[in-house]
């Protein structure tokens, strides 16, 4: 071995140094976006979930009976207030103190008599929906006992299925 | 290793070995937002919550009746069908199996699709 074996270690640091280098920039180049909690969408799922659970004890009836839920009842007489003071109790709801910060705003779609789909805003919460949220959207069928739109001839009465749907969102 | 100092190889090897972890831990890190996102929007994608409603009015709706001019049981399904292709980008069709004397279950035959998910049940009753 003619060779000169002076710089080994340096050799070894260059080609380590060289290594970590490659690293990075794949790292850097592979990601194309820098993803933030926010992005990840738990918490969307979250409030979906909270949300959905919500309506469905809202539309429990009390002790299981085979009477009205309160969504059933609330629906039929448009009771804003009501739905507004149990349905912000509910997602509110928090072990710690003071509530939680979670808007909402309900809506009811139906299908009239001639077959049409629309939709009635039901109940909203204090803060109202400005179109910036990022909100989410869950929903609950409900059986009613009256035609929407409102309709006071006999024959239009009777039992519908209707939609309440809620967009929830944190403020 | 001649004429190679070699007193600082234990810090130089600790030197490596640090700096390939860390690499390591970063790239773990990276990965663990990405997989909480994939769930949760996977969790999100899937229409668990119009599945069970649906599924839940087309069973309560069996068990209506049309009544004199109330036609109850034709008018509560026919509008789980229109509110759910309006509302949940989703086409149900159902039909039933009443009873008969050899057989007292009712049977009730639910098809849900929203072009990604495709759930189909047969119902009996007990």
């Amino acid at each position: 071995m003619v060779m000169s074996e002076n710089g080994q270690l340096y050799t070894i640091e260059g080609i380590a140094a060289a290594l970590i280098l490659l690293v990075t920039a794949f790292i850097v180049v592979n990601s194309t976006s820098v993803y933030t909690q926010g992005d990840t969408h738990i918490n969307d799922m979250q409030l979906e979930l909270l949300g959905s659970d919500a309506l469905s004890m809202l539309n429990t009836a009390p002790n299981s009976s085979f009477g009205k839920s309160p969504l059933q009842t609330i629906v039929e007489t448009d009771d804003s207030a009501l739905f507004r003071t149990l349905f912000l109790n509910t997602i509110n709801n928090t072990t710690g103190p003071g509530g939680d910060r979670i808007q909402y705003k309900a809506n009811v779609t139906y299908v009239d008599k001639d077959g049409f789909v629309s939709t009635l805003p039901l109940s909203d919460s204090p803060h109202p929906f400005v179109g910036g949220e990022h909100a989410v959207r869950v929903s609950q069928w409900v059986i009613v006992e009256k035609r929407f739109p409102d309709c006071s001839a006999g024959s239009c009465s009777g039992k519908h299925a209707v939609l309440v749907e809620v967009l929830l969102w944190r403020d | 290793m001649a004429g190679l100092r070699d007193d600082a190889q234990w810090i130089v090897l600790m030197g490596f070995i640090v700096s390939f972890s860390l690499f390591f831990v970063a790239i773990v890190i990276n990965q663990s937002t990405v997989v909480g996102q994939t769930t949760a929007e996977a969790v999100i994608e899937f229409p668990k919550n119009d599945i069970r409603g649906m599924r839940d009015m087309i069973i309560q709706s069996e068990f209506l009746v049309d009544e004199g001019v109330f036609n109850n049981k034709t008018n509560v399904q026919n509008d789980i069908k229109t509110l759910s292709l309006h509302r949940q980008n989703s086409v149900v069709s159902f039909s039933s199996r009443n009873p008969t004397g050899s057989d007292p279950h009712t049977y009730i035959e639910i098809h849900y699709s929203n072009g990604v998910t495709a759930y189909n049940e047969t119902w009996r009753s007990n």
